[in-house]
């Protein structure tokens, strides 16, 4: 077991993240701030409380998980996809690490930074709004396994991608609107018939409605059908990505 | 004979229709400098990228010291060292860093001493702290002979090593292969620079179009296929060749002031030495010049395997 070369790997990608701090930390936290500051308080404070929480807090397990799927996916997507550009991937498919470890070590980074960024955000969020927790246990097991189907996600759309728009199409064009349509920021019962049965076909709604209940307590669905999907997601993103790997596919000519 | 590091056997590889490798066997020897030549596009660097699992083979059979490199690749990459040929290098990390990353994935803690070795050989000492973005390329060559060696491979492939590198650089380096060789590392080449494989190599194999058209060692080679020329220059311009040199094959240079004859490996000029002094001509200096490797080189490519001709199957000289 090539035990030092995952935790070389690991180290690698995490050290990759911390030193650009002000693109994978800070961002994220300016933006959180921001939706934070213009839909909690500016317009929140216009909104009755939603399922008797104040709308301020209400939106915050949607908000960590927009951030923790946001950084996830993009920890993997731009580091791989930047060493297929300068061609430093050539280090690492020359080398004996085995398929698994090259995977953990990529979507275990993701998974730290995804969490990183998700603790700062409910830790600022804290601040204004409180930092109970319903189900703790039930909102990290949650928010880890979103951070490793996204991680595993950016591997893929890596791998596959042969420009930065292709890397960007992902986010862009379907995480986005998955998730501002997921119920970050309203419940699924506030909706007309027709856009709550909209909403109930997205798959983040359910990623959402878990974090919420982990955290406040409350959700539109029961949290076992967020759970059950965003592990059957995290399974199959990493089946492909390891798949990729064994068939050398886009790596290996 | 000792078992080959690395054996290839009817390698093919296919990119959609283009057949970069069309039916590859060869042996590596152990301890050797192998040098593969070819133009652009022959198939070099498909070659090497497959022993060393960047690349898979779409038919054929690859080992690295008797293990096979798809089913047993975490073997055959523990033995294998690259040195790719485009450079490459992470902005993120300093040249230590980038050494030990590549020593990690190996499952290698590279020990302070070796870190210091390699630095010193490599001429990067000064570097060590330096982020990767501030080295000049030289440097950054340097830095990936050295990142290709951290785990003390069995086999080094060098691909294009000093393409773009300085005269003197070049000549360093040069020095460093020997004495990597020396210490028991086998070297495979592949270069543009057929100087460099005349100095350096023990074996030589001349590949084009995906086809190995000879195997051979450099002596042998150049024995083989290297002819020599005579030039003479007459003390008075003739119009036209005697008929007695025309029949060695002799030609008369524009100027009708100089004649040349080839002669073809192993042979003698004793028949165009007679038949100038048949001809009378009043022949005022002459000189012999041996063909090097470019023009062996060149002489393969466009016999397509010299003497054995375009057909010829991949041939290895015992």
């Amino acid at each position: 077991m090539n035990s030092v070369g995952l935790r070389t790997l690991l180290d690698k990608e995490v050290r990759r993240f911390l030193r650009v701090p002000g693109q994978t930390l800070l961002s994220p936290l300016v933006t959180t701030t921001l939706y934070f500051v213009v839909f909690g308080f500016s317009l929140g404070s216009r909104l009755r409380d939603v399922e008797g929480v104040p709308y301020a807090r209400f939106i915050v397990p949607g908000l960590v998980t927009l951030g923790v799927i946001s950084n996830a996916y993009l920890n993997t997507a731009s580091s791989l996809f930047v060493m297929k550009l300068q061609g430093t991937i050539v280090d690492l498919l020359v080398s004996p690490l085995s398929y698994g470890q090259v995977l953990a070590g990529f979507v275990g980074a993701a998974v730290l930074r995804g969490m990183l960024v998700g603790v700062v955000m409910w830790s600022v969020a804290g601040v204004f709004t409180g930092f109970e927790l319903a189900h703790p246990l039930m909102a990290l097991l949650i928010l880890l396994l979103v951070a490793t189907a996204f991680g595993a996600l950016g591997f893929v759309t890596a791998v596959w991608a042969n420009s930065f728009e292709q890397v960007n199409f992902f986010p862009t064009f379907i995480i986005t609107p998955l998730t501002f349509l997921g119920g970050v920021f309203y419940s699924a019962r506030m909706l007309t018939p027709a856009l709550r049965r909209f909403t109930l076909v997205n798959p983040v709604f359910y990623m959402v409605d878990g974090v919420r209940y982990g955290m406040l307590g409350l959700s539109d669905a029961h949290p076992a059908v967020g759970l059950g999907l965003v592990a059957a997601l995290a399974a199959l993103s990493l089946g492909v990505a390891y798949a990729m790997l064994r068939t050398g596919y886009k790596l290996r000519g | 004979m000792p078992t080959p590091v690395v054996t290839l056997r009817g390698v093919k590889k296919r990119f959609a229709s283009f057949q970069a490798l069309a039916g590859v066997t060869l042996d590596i020897r152990a301890g050797e400098i192998f040098a593969l030549l070819g133009p652009n596009g022959a198939g070099k660097t498909t070659l090497i990228s497959i022993v060393a699992g960047l690349l898979r083979a779409s038919e054929g059979e690859v080992r690295v010291l008797g293990h096979d490199v798809v089913s047993e690749y975490r073997f055959t990459r523990r033995a294998v060292g690259l040195v790719p040929q485009e450079i490459n290098f992470d902005p993120f990390f300093t040249v230590e860093e980038s050494l030990r990353i590549q020593a990690g994935y190996f499952d290698v803690k590279l020990s302070e001493p070796r870190l210091v070795e390699l630095l010193e050989a490599l001429d990067l000492t000064q570097k060590r702290t330096a982020n990767t973005r501030a080295l000049s390329g030289g440097m950054k060559r340097r830095l990936l002979i050295g990142k290709a060696l951290v785990h003390d491979p069995k086999v080094l492939f060098l691909d294009e090593p000093t393409a773009g590198v300085d005269v003197e650089l070049r000549q360093a380096l040069w020095r460093y292969v020997r004495v990597l060789r020396d210490r028991g590392t086998t070297i495979v080449l592949t270069t543009h620079y057929l100087e460099e494989a005349e100095e350096l190599a023990d074996r030589i194999g001349v590949i084009d179009r995906g086809r190995l058209l000879v195997v051979d060692d450099k002596d042998a080679l150049m024995r083989r296929h290297a002819g020599k020329t005579l030039r003479a220059t007459l003390a008075a311009p003739i119009g036209a060749l005697p008929p007695e040199l025309a029949a060695v094959g002799a030609r008369l240079e524009a100027n009708g002031l100089a004649l040349a004859v080839d002669a073809a490996p192993g042979a003698s000029f004793g028949l165009a030495l007679a038949a100038f002094a048949r001809s009378g001509l009043r022949v005022q200096d002459v000189e012999t010049r041996r063909m090097r490797l470019e023009d062996v080189f060149v002489s393969l490519l466009r016999g397509g395997g010299g003497e054995q001709g375009a057909a010829a199957a991949p041939r290895e000289t015992p």
